[in-house]
């Protein structure tokens, strides 16, 4: 009897919304927007260094110039023109600054630069960057140092990481771009519990403000109410999830080998070669993967293999962190009028998940610290950071284990406290309660 | 049997006795009038009869047993403060509440066609709330309390928001409610309505019963002091005194009330025609719009 009350209330909060406008458009839109977030992320992250500033080169030396030109045609321009004439053409705004090349640029790499003052921490590094090659490639060819020699102790390091697996084998580990994958994640947790835990304290106050609360109440439990809402309101996630996984494994799908083809349109030939000589050579066929050119190889080795405990990782926490946030979101639209004091009383909830988002980097960087494995541990954080850490790093089963239980002990501890708030919440109206007041509510029998 | 059977309850919000000692029995098949002024405790007596509030003491009981979340099925309740899902059409949120008070979803919709056709709306089946008239969703509304077909149904002023015209249709549905052995709590501060429908009441003051009883009895035992006259002459010219009060008064007519006891009608009479004359003489039994006013005044000295 209970039981089907909670599912008629489940059935009703999931299909309001899965039915709605706004859950079909935010389904579409959402990976777009997604998408997006991070391309502009990165696309800004990638621009840093790049400065989109003009800089006049006053070469006195008539040495480095040309040289400071070829590092980065975009900013620098050889001029010749008096000190005075720039600073005018500076402060006239034609201009972002200049840099005057003497004598001491080469003896003691001493250089000045004027601009109208500003400018960012960013400009002033490429600056100096490009000197620094410009004036050590300098000195260097001044020593007469081989050209060759020059080259070599140019060199980047280029680390390749290889993963060793139980077979013994060793595999392409691609750490970057499992923590990359980790950090998307643990923000799409971030986000999908909000935007639900919103939809929860939302829908709560919507029926507060509709004055439904009393004929629910005289119908069902208040702990009824609020788990069927919670439940519901989940569900819907998890199908807003399922279908970005199925639009995912799609375009993979079909981006592989869209891949493969464009690749093998554009090396017939070679294939055609290789496939003589191995016919030649009467060697097996080999499959139509070993024909592929290097690149296409490396494009699709490059592609993180996500492993399917990450997929049950992700549904688990995402679902553990959502009941414990939205159960709380709960209690706090039950104790509300409206959406705007709702906002002041959540900050102690919020707080906790904006802090654990702005440390992700170092989550990222380096998963397996101490401050790392706390954060995956406490339930506050673990579930936007033990996400991450799985898809990063392998995690030590008891961490996991620890993880787990610690989330769904505290999660059934913010039901329950979510509930008794609930319960006196649903019927007070008029006066904002404070946050004391909640507290003092959960107390009460 | 008493369907409703509340003893010594007390009820506290903090330090504040919102129910302070009530005890109250509502026998089967009866309209009973739950009066009060406002803030007097009647929504949280309601909220405790719906089990929606426990009591802090004494207890409750309906249907003869300690109530508990199993009754909330068998009882209907039209709250004060309406509210429906706004964006729901009228059918969806019928069903919804009534699979809530445990009803199949295929009884639930047929019960909601049988009574917005007896309600005469419906054509309303499939708008949305918001689109409705004020009426109208209070229609909806009071087919949510009845639609499971409750044994104990409690309307909260049921006639609030209604024309004459609506307000006789449902004061005929609730007598026929009554008929077919329901069992109803009529509260509403319009006094016409409860003498017109009521068989018993009970007069709630600060969270305190002041008055409980059968209505035909209530008034009996209160005093035929009110007189109403009408006459031609100017009332002004009458000296009162003491005797009488003017309760209300226009041109060649007055309601009074007797305030000496001592005083025969003869000896009124004699007072009155002194000055007037008079076309009608009549002593009558209070209202239960006085008997209100009158027993809220008394509790408060």
């Amino acid at each position: 009897m209970a039981n089907s009350k909670i599912w008629t209330i489940i059935n009703h909060e999931y299909l309001k919304r899965v039915k709605s406008k706004g859950f079909i458009i935010g389904t579409l839109i959402g990976p777009l927007s997604f998408i997006l977030f991070f391309a502009i992320i990165i696309a800004v992250s990638m621009s840093m260094g790049e400065s989109s500033k003009k800089l006049a080169i006053l070469d006195n030396t008539n040495i480095l110039a040309d040289n400071l030109i070829k590092a980065n045609k975009d900013i620098y321009f050889k001029v010749n023109k008096s000190e005075a004439e720039l600073s005018k053409e500076v402060l006239a705004d034609n201009l972002d600054g200049f840099v005057v090349l003497n004598k001491e640029a080469l003896d003691n790499a001493k250089v000045t630069v004027y601009t109208k003052g500003g400018g960012g921490l960013g400009f002033i590094n490429q600056l100096e960057n490009d000197l620094d090659k410009v004036l050590r490639e300098y000195r260097m060819a001044e020593t007469k140092v081989d050209k060759t020699l020059l080259a070599r102790i140019n060199l980047n390091v280029k680390l390749e990481t290889k993963k060793i697996n139980e077979s013994g084998k060793t595999e392409k580990d691609n750490a970057e771009g499992m923590s990359f994958v980790g950090y998307i994640l643990g923000f799409a947790i971030y986000i999908l519990t909000f935007l639900y835990g919103s939809f929860v304290s939302r829908g709560v106050i919507e029926e507060k403000v509709n004055r439904i609360m009393e004929i629910l109440a005289s119908s069902v439990t208040p702990f009824e109410m609020m788990i069927g809402k919670v439940v519901g309101i989940g569900f819907v996630g998890l199908t807003q999830v399922a279908v970005w996984m199925v639009m995912l494994f799609g375009v993979m799908a079909v981006a592989t080998p869209l891949v493969m083809t464009f690749d093998k349109s554009f090396n017939k030939a070679e294939i055609q070669k290789i496939e003589n000589l191995q016919q030649m050579n009467k060697m097996p066929m080999q499959s139509g993967n070993q024909a592929m050119s290097p690149q296409a190889k490396s494009f699709i080795e490059n592609i993180p293999k996500i492993s399917i405990w990450v997929g049950v990782a992700f549904v688990f926490y995402f679902f553990m962190g959502y009941f414990f946030y939205a159960s709380l979101f709960a209690a706090i639209g039950s104790a509300v009028d409206t959406e705007q004091d709702a906002a002041q009383l959540q900050l102690p909830i919020t707080l906790p998940i904006i802090l654990t988002i702005t440390t992700m980097p170092q989550i990222m960087g380096q998963p397996d610290s101490t401050f790392s494995i706390f954060m995956s541990l406490f339930p506050f954080s673990s579930p936007i950071t033990m996400i991450t850490r799985v898809a990063a790093t392998s995690v030590p089963l008891w961490q996991i284990a620890a993880s787990v239980i610690i989330l769904l002990t505290s999660t059934v501890g913010a039901i329950w406290f979510a509930a008794k708030i609930y319960r006196v919440g649903i019927l007070m109206t008029g006066k904002k309660p404070t946050f004391k007041d909640l507290l003092k509510w959960a107390k009460s029998n | 049997m008493n369907i409703v059977e509340i003893k010594n309850v007390t009820k506290f919000f903090g330090d504040y006795k919102a129910s302070n000692d009530i005890s109250l029995a509502i026998p089967k098949g009866i309209i009973h009038g739950l009066l009060g002024p406002n803030g007097a405790g009647k929504t949280t007596l309601i909220r405790m009869i719906t089990n929606i509030y426990m009591p802090d003491q004494g207890e409750i009981l309906v249907f003869g047993e300690k109530i508990n979340r199993d009754h909330q099925n068998q009882i209907g309740y039209l709250p004060e403060e309406r509210g429906l899902y706004k964006k729901m059409n009228v059918i969806d949120q019928l069903v919804y509440f009534g699979q809530l008070k445990g009803m199949s979803k295929k009884d639930a919709q047929a019960k909601a066609v049988f009574w917005l056709t007896r309600l005469e709306a419906k054509d309303f089946v499939n708008k949305k709330v918001q689109d409705l008239s004020k009426g109208m969703s209070q229609k909806v509304q009071f087919i949510a309390a009845v639609l499971h077909n409750p044994e104990l149904m409690i309307l909260d002023e049921p006639f609030s928001g209604f024309d004459p015209i609506n307000s006789e249709l449902f004061i005929e549905i609730i007598l026929d409610l009554k008929k077919s052995g329901k069992t109803i709590i009529l509260s509403t501060h319009q006094m016409h309505q409860v003498e017109q429908m009521c068989d018993e009441i009970s007069l709630i003051n600060k969270g305190r019963v002041i008055l409980a009883g059968n209505v035909r009895e209530i008034k009996k035992s209160f005093v035929k002091n009110n007189l109403n006259i009408e006459f031609e002459g100017n009332f002004q010219d009458v000296n009162i005194g003491n005797n009488l009060v003017i309760i209300s008064k226009s041109e060649g007519k007055a309601k009074l009330k007797i305030t000496n006891p001592a005083l025969k009608p003869n000896e009124i009479i004699a007072l009155l025609t002194d000055k007037l004359q008079l076309t009608k003489f009549e002593i009558v039994e209070p209202s239960i719009n006085e008997i209100f006013i009158e027993s809220v005044k008394n509790s408060q000295n």
